[in-house]
């Protein structure tokens, strides 16, 4: 119990002491949560949209292969991705192995089909809802592209946040691509791993604080744009 | 504007749901759509609104296609979905789709919320209000922009019943005012003998009876004659 207390002593100590190393190691896990999780929503949000709301001949597969994917293991995710960026594979001559790069390739594949699978499960009724509530009222293309996009905000803040949190959490793929290398490639999760394998218990917990405070912070944000907007605006199950 | 089906025909699941070889709906009518659950007639109102694709056939709008009608014709259901806006905001959203100036749109809205007598909920979020407040929003919306063709399934379903001669009373002012086309589905037949110069009865997916309302009372089909007595 004492090094669990005293883990946790350490841990605001070591936040508070403004560590160099610490801090770049959190600036580099969210520029690249945040990078993966950009290129996933721009990816994800139109094609669960579009998918979602459309019409059209193998659907229930479609929604089958998305629920799939979105439940793929990270270090499946990355062994997919080495085999194909290093020197040996296909992209091998990009260098892009053991990059931050290579770890937004990683975490996008992992986070896109989740943000496309939110998005699409949700959208199916209420995207259908809108469109013709708006050609009812006679809306143009444009202005049902911008009342959809408005109504379902908190729906895509909702699919953006998640990934954002599965992209931040994510320890397999990252580690298996960036290669946990100090000042380069360590992130978070690959430094928690790391130092709790070496015993470094106030470091680990240190960052599994911050981790803490980062995903709070997402979801509060999330909390209070969603609230205000949809006054109960709610997700469905899926 | 007149409408006419020809030849429609709508199947789910190989069941086929709506077959009409020929129905005229009349410019400037109201005219009433009656039938029991299952007799097609919400399939046959989202036909004419273009809501949904009939398998084969089609509507003419004054002889010609949809988009011909699309800016002059709404759809109301007893459940439309209503934006995640003020209900000021749901009332003039139809307004700012066609552009129209802000004054304009001011002035309108607020004739609408007098209208029905909605200016207690003018800023509340429309998602937050009640079923009833929720259906005399929508149907203020539709209104907004002085639409021809009036299509409403169930106006008054969850509405109180002291405030259903003010949504008859706004649908009757409407059709003598502007010439509106309204077609009514209703299960109320009371309502549709108050409202209707014509109704439409409608049976397992085919329409059984066209007739003026005065006629239907006196309808010589059986299953009709218990329709309106049990309703």
């Amino acid at each position: 119990m004492d090094y669990i207390i005293e883990g946790v002593k350490g841990a605001f100590k070591l936040i508070l002491s403004l560590d160099k190393e610490i801090y770049s190691i959190v600036l580099l896990s969210i520029y690249v949560s945040f990078a993966s999780t950009v290129i996933s929503s721009l990816i994800g949000v139109p094609l669960g949209l579009v998918t979602g709301i459309k019409e059209f001949r193998g659907k229930r597969l479609l929604s089958k292969i998305y629920y799939t994917f979105m439940g793929l293991p990270p270090v499946v995710v990355g062994l997919v991705t080495v085999l194909i960026i290093s020197r040996s594979g296909p992209l091998g001559t990009v260098g892009l192995i053991y990059t931050p790069t290579a770890m937004i390739i990683a975490q996008s594949l992992l986070v896109t089909p989740i943000i496309t699978g939110i998005i699409f499960t949700n959208s199916k009724d209420t995207g259908l809802e809108i469109i013709n509530i708006c050609k009812t009222l006679g809306a143009n293309k444009k202005h049902t592209f911008f009342k959809l996009i408005k109504e379902l905000k908190p729906l895509i803040l909702v699919a953006t946040v998640t990934g954002f949190g599965r992209a931040i959490s994510e320890v397999g793929a990252v580690m298996i691509v960036g290669g946990n290398i100090k000042g380069h490639t360590r992130v978070m999760t690959t430094f928690i791993a790391m130092s709790n394998s070496m015993g470094n218990y106030d470091t680990s917990i240190a960052m599994g604080i911050i981790l803490l405070i980062i995903s709070f912070s997402a979801n509060s944000f999330l909390y209070n744009r969603t609230m205000g907007d949809s006054n109960g605006y709610k997700i469905k199950k899926y | 504007m007149d409408i006419r089906l020809r030849n429609i025909k709508k199947t789910y699941n190989s069941k086929t749901v709506l077959q009409i070889d020929s129905l005229k709906i009349k410019k400037g009518k109201i005219t009433g759509i009656l039938g029991p659950n299952g007799s097609g007639k919400t399939t046959m109102m989202k036909i004419i609104g273009d809501l949904i694709k009939p398998d084969t056939g089609r509507v003419e709008y004054d002889g010609k296609g949809f988009e011909s009608a699309s800016d002059r014709l709404t759809y109301v259901s007893h459940n439309s979905y209503l934006f995640n806006d003020s209900v000021f905001g749901n009332i003039a959203a139809p307004l700012k789709f066609r552009d129209m100036k802000k004054e304009y749109i001011e002035k309108r809205v607020e004739e609408l919320i007098d209208n029905f007598q909605i200016r207690y909920l003018k800023y509340e979020n429309a998602l937050t209000l009640s079923g009833g407040e929720k259906q005399k929003v929508a149907l203020a919306r539709a209104l907004s922009f002085k639409p021809e063709v009036l299509l409403i399934d169930e106006p008054t379903s969850n509405i109180d019943p002291n405030f259903i001669k003010l949504i008859e009373s706004a649908l009757k002012r409407i059709n003598n005012d502007l010439k509106t086309t309204i077609v009514i589905v209703t299960h109320n037949t009371a309502q549709s003998l108050r409202l209707c110069e014509e109704i439409i009865f409608m049976r397992d997916g085919n329409v059984i009876q066209q007739t003026l309302t005065k006629n239907i009372v006196n309808s010589n089909d059986e299953f009709i004659k218990e329709f309106i007595e049990l309703n």
